[in-house]
């Protein structure tokens, strides 16, 4: 978090903030006065576009969605206020609870798996010299795949009886579940599925090991460490502001899972028909109660929810990594 | 607010010129959006899948030119979230076909208008179509739709299985629950962990309605305003079919087989022997028919526990949208593509296309009663085909007596509450009654909520 | 896998560097092969697409025909092309701009209204979906193309958090030196800064476009003709029509995630190095 709220001074170092201040420094006091004004006056055309934008499409908006939360509202019939009632329906439908869990469920087993999968990747692409950029590409082909087409591919390739996984997991004698209607295995299915695309945390990840100073691992030998010792101590420090990055960024893509689920379970009435809550997750339910159902007050209401829950994930992760991740001259 | 340097204005302004031509560049949207105000007449939810839809199409299209619209047919199944959507952003098509069970929810909450008026302008008599057709097309006694179609449930069965195992469809029954789940253990085929066949398929979820009805259960009452899903008849209907389900190894690996199934094609479930039997719409008798006229098919009627045929009707029926750009013209569209005339020709069409192309016509059920006479006594002929006119025959016979889910304020939402009930025990998160119980509670809520707004 | 250390290998056995390689091309395999399952299936006939024979028994190139002659593609392609096109373009050019303004200048409520943008980034994007919705249909535009992209013309939080990084990086003497010789600030922005930073602003563009060619979500909710359809839209929309509980041609449905896909791994193949690159990027300055 602390690498994202103050981004380190550039390069150049002593031009930041202290160039910055100066302003320019011609001219009487007057007119250096005036030069200030139609600097800030500049600046602030500048960054308008951004204003416009947040008021308009973040702020507003949520602002009404605040107010909405409190009403009925369906875009088509008349609108009333109903009080606290969507945020109590909240607690007592159990498709609330159910998708909340089904999200929370694919977040936990996703994120930890697709950060450790990415890592041994990327650690294997360091290793293999000149070919690397080679199979970093490869890697990261799937990524462009978009999720509508990669939804299709988690029905056909993971389809029970005729699949290709449980195809290949016959070759050794495992017979693999039924990966698209056993409720218990549509999340692993969908978590093994969304694997496929970690191309991207390699990336970065691989980025990251490439920067570690080669001198610290060398010092780490001359002490005496081991593999593992110098993974624990050099590797795992070195990259931590990475992977605590990549730790926020994939929990809040994890917690807001739409399009692959969307795509194999959900939709017209006959994709719908066979779709039991197991693939269920929370934006997917907001989603339909939102434009399916058209209850718009109700789906703010989730939405909030929904803000509340990432919010609060998003501290504990801050609080807790903060032990963990090491920044290089961090005085803190 | 001093005015920003003159430097600054002059390349702001002209940003906002190059923003201002980027709508133009991506502006395909709004421009076809503009082209399609007055003179397009658009549909939602038809598919021109044969010559019986386009055919009707084609009379509509005549029946509109006069008025100087083009319709224009947004292919695809009824999608409910595009539908309402539409209708909130006041893009509503101007003429909406869907299942006719959905059609009490939209009119409860606004989206549809009622075709009062346009039933007496047109001097359509409603009395012309299917009884239930219409109850399920209408809200406390206003019509919202016209039937589209007309879906009987039959049950058939691949007699060459049957015989291979030592039965035969002459003493295979749905009335008697032990027997049928007897015939269902032998019936399938399993191959390593796999199962190679259905023995009964059940169709879960989509049959439940006829499963508890079977069983002496309806799942709303007549009046479409108490929810009935946890009787305790339906739970066991919904335990039973489940069992059915789970004496095949269970749903994952029947829903499997039955995804890989080449329905449509040569090599279908009765050709390769995939399948013994199962409640089907009869449209399925026309695609066999097309598909794999040989197959030794025994059509049969499905049964209640009482051993009386039983037969739930659905379809698609046309409705008028709130918003509607056409509203006169989208009346005289809908009395165009259900009229008696209509239908007969594009029976016709259909029967000299099929025949053409060599396979056995195996008729048409249509909702319009003048029709289904006509078409039944003149446009059908005996094929020939024992197997299949033995099928039509049944579909015709059972057409005059379905009994349909009654018509209710919560339209999709009620669906919605059973289909997910019954999928959340078939993949074993919840026992029947369970979700059952979960689903009452969801319905009526939605059916109170629904009826709360119109009072 | 069994490598976890760091350590330059020079010393290293042939025999630990062929099991890498071996891993690396398992892993590759893995990635790969769901690509090639695709495209084969997709010229299977019907009845043969489950039967994971890499090489069709038969091919069938009337797939495609029969997609193309089904489905309006290429209007799907063109719609797609136009609104990642205005997507990318937009969100370019704005969030360079705004970007420039948090980097060069120091107003009051800077820090306070760039800590904001960071908050938006963080922001759920599902959060927003439904007010969006209500703006834009507000302005009676909730049935057209136009929600898809125009977002983008007020900036991306992202891109305008990543671009500042750059423009930050850039030596401030060089508009000083610009500023002296009476350059104004669009011309710093303009003429120095934004050619300096052209690899970022690439960057930008491609990430815009990937994001918008395969977006589902915005185009599920604004667009309901078909004429308008962006790929993955129609694509949803075949699956919804060929695939499970539809007409069960999976063929198709193979065909057109194919025909879907291609586009983005071209466009991934010509600009991979920025791809890469940029994606590094965010990695280590976030």
């Amino acid at each position: 978090m602390q690498s994202v709220l103050t981004p380190k001074p550039p390069r150049s170092s002593k031009s930041g903030r202290t160039a910055r201040a100066q302003g320019p420094a011609t001219g009487t006091p007057k007119a250096a006065g005036s030069a200030r004004r139609r600097e800030i006056w500049a600046a602030y055309g500048f960054i308008s576009p951004w204003i416009v934008g947040f008021v308009v499409f973040t702020a507003g908006p949520m602002l009404a969605s605040l107010v909405l939360s409190f009403t009925d509202y369906d875009a088509i019939g008349s609108t009333h206020n109903v009080g606290f009632a969507n945020y109590q329906q909240l607690f007592e439908d159990p498709q609330v609870a159910k998708s909340l869990m089904n999200t929370l469920i694919f977040a936990v087993l996703r994120v930890p798996l697709a950060m450790a999968f990415a890592l041994v990747l990327a650690m294997l692409l360091l290793k293999v010299g000149r070919t690397a950029g080679l199979f970093r590409t490869v890697f990261y082909l799937p990524v462009m795949t978009p999720p509508v087409a990669v939804g299709i591919l988690f029905l056909l390739l993971f389809n029970g009886n005729v699949g290709l996984i449980n195809h290949v997991l016959g070759f050794f004698g495992i017979e693999g579940p039924s990966w698209t209607t056993d409720s218990f295995w549509v999340k692993p299915g969908l978590v093994l599925t969304s694997l496929w695309s970690v191309g991207s945390t390699v990336v970065i990840y691989f980025a990251a090991l490439r920067s570690v100073p080669k001198d610290l691992y060398e010092a780490a030998e001359l002490d005496g460490a081991g593999r593992w010792t110098s993974f624990r101590h050099v590797t795992l420090p070195q990259i931590s502001g990475t992977l605590f990055f990549t730790l926020i960024v994939n929990t809040i893509a994890s917690l807001q899972t739409f399009t692959e689920a969307y795509t194999a379970f959900f939709g017209t009435a006959t994709t719908q028909s066979y779709s039991s809550d197991a693939a269920l997750f929370y934006v997917v339910y907001l989603f339909q109660q939102a434009f399916q159902y058209m209850h718009m007050g109700y789906a703010s209401a989730l939405a909030w929810l929904l803000f509340l829950v990432i919010l609060v994930i998003t501290i504990i992760q801050a609080k807790v990594s903060k032990r963990f991740v090491y920044y290089e001259g961090d005085q803190r | 607010m001093a005015a920003p340097p003159q430097r600054i204005r002059r390349k702001a302004a002209g940003l906002v010129a190059a923003f201002a031509l980027l709508p133009a560049l991506s502006g395909c949207g709004g421009v076809s959006m503009a082209d399609s105000g007055n003179s397009t007449f658009t549909t939602m939810g038809f598919m021109q899948s044969d010559a019986l839809a386009s055919d009707r199409m084609d009379a509509a299209r005549k029946a509109l030119a006069p008025d100087g619209l083009r319709i224009q047919v947004n292919e695809g199944a009824f999608d409910s979230q595009q539908f309402l959507s539409a209708v909130a952003a006041g893009d509503a098509p101007d003429a909406v076909v869907m299942d006719r069970t959905l059609v009490g929810g939209y009119a409860a909450r606004g989206a549809l208008m009622p075709l009062t008026d346009c039933l007496k302008r047109e001097r359509i008599d409603t009395g012309g179509y299917v009884r239930t057709a219409i109850d399920e097309g209408s809200l406390d006694g206003t019509v919202y739709a016209l039937p589209d179609s007309y879906d009987s449930r039959l049950l058939l069965t691949n007699d060459k299985v049957l015989k291979d195992n030592g039965t035969s469809a002459a003493e295979f029954t749905t009335g008697n629950w032990k027997k049928l789940e007897a015939a269902t253990r032998t019936l399938q085929k399993r191959s390593g962990g796999k199962l190679t066949r259905i023995g009964f398929d059940p169709k879960i979820p989509e049959f439940f309605p006829m499963w508890a009805k079977a069983n002496g259960a309806d799942l709303i009452s007549a009046d479409g305003r108490t929810a009935e899903l946890n009787d305790p008849k339906a739970v066991q209907a919904l335990t039973y079919a489940v069992k059915l389900v789970d004496a095949q190894g269970g749903w994952g690996k029947l829903k499997a087989l039955r995804d890989s199934f080449d329905m449509f094609g040569a090599k279908n479930e009765f050709v390769r022997e995939q399948l013994g039997s199962f409640p089907m719409e009869d449209w399925y008798v026309n695609v066999l028919a097309g598909a794999s006229p040989k197959i030794d098919l025994a059509p049969d009627v499905f049964r209640g526990r009482d051993g009386k045929p039983l037969n739930w009707s659905s379809g698609l029926g046309w409705a008028i949208p709130k918003n509607a750009k056409h509203p006169e013209a989208a009346c005289e569209f809908i009395k165009t593509m259900t009229s008696t005339k209509t239908w007969v020709h594009a029976a016709r069409a259909k029967a000299k296309e099929t025949r053409a192309s060599g396979s056995p016509y195996t008729g048409d059920v249509t909702g319009n009663l003048a029709a289904d006479r006509i078409i039944e006594h003149e446009v059908w002929k005996p094929t020939g085909n024992k197997a299949f006119d033995k099928a039509t025959r049944i579909v015709f016979d059972l057409s005059r007596k379905g009994f349909a889910v009654p018509s209710n304020p919560a339209g999709s939402e009620f669906k919605e509450a059973w289909q997910s009930a019954v999928n959340r025990v078939l993949s074993g998160e919840q026992t029947p009654q369970q979700a059952l119980d979960q689903a009452q509670r969801k319905a009526q809520s939605a059916l109170d909520l629904a009826n709360e707004g119109r009072e | 896998m069994t490598q976890l250390t760091m350590r330059p290998d020079t010393k290293e056995g042939t025999a630990k560097r062929a099991l890498r390689v071996v891993g690396v091309l398992l892993a590759s395999v893995v990635f790969l092969y769901p690509f090639v399952w695709l495209i084969s299936a997709s010229l299977k006939p019907s009845t043969d697409v489950f039967d994971n024979a890499l090489i069709p028994h038969v091919v069938q190139w009337s797939n495609y025909q029969e997609l193309w002659n089904a489905l309006p593609l290429f209007t799907w392609i063109g719609n797609s092309v136009l609104v990642t096109l205005a997507a990318a373009v937009t969100v370019t050019v704005s969030s360079a701009i705004v970007a420039f303004g948090f980097a060069y200048f120091r107003f009051p409520g800077r820090d306070a209204l760039f800590a904001l943008v960071i908050g938006t980034m963080m922001l759920p994007a599902a959060v927003t979906m439904v007010p969006q919705y209500m703006v834009w249909n507000w302005l009676h535009l909730a049935s057209s193309q136009v929600p898809l992209w125009a977002p983008n013309l007020f900036g991306s939080a992202f891109y305008i958090f990543l671009l500042r990084q750059f423009f930050l990086g850039l030596p401030r003497e060089l508009f000083e030196a610009a500023r002296v010789d009476g350059a104004g600030y669009w011309t710093l922005f303009w003429r120095i800064a934004a050619p300096l930073c052209r690899p970022a602003l690439i960057v930008t563009f491609i990430f815009e476009v990937q994001a918008s060619w395969t977006d589902l979500v915005r185009p599920l909710i604004y667009l309901r003709d078909p004429q308008l359809y962006t790929v993955p839209r129609g694509l949803k929309a075949v699956l919804d029509q060929f695939g499970d509980g539809g007409e069960m041609r999976w063929e198709i449905v193979c065909a057109a995630s194919v025909v879907v896909t291609v586009p983005m791994i071209i466009a991934f193949f010509v600009c991979q190095r920025h791809f890469t690159q940029g994606i590094a990027t965010t990695g280590s300055k976030g």
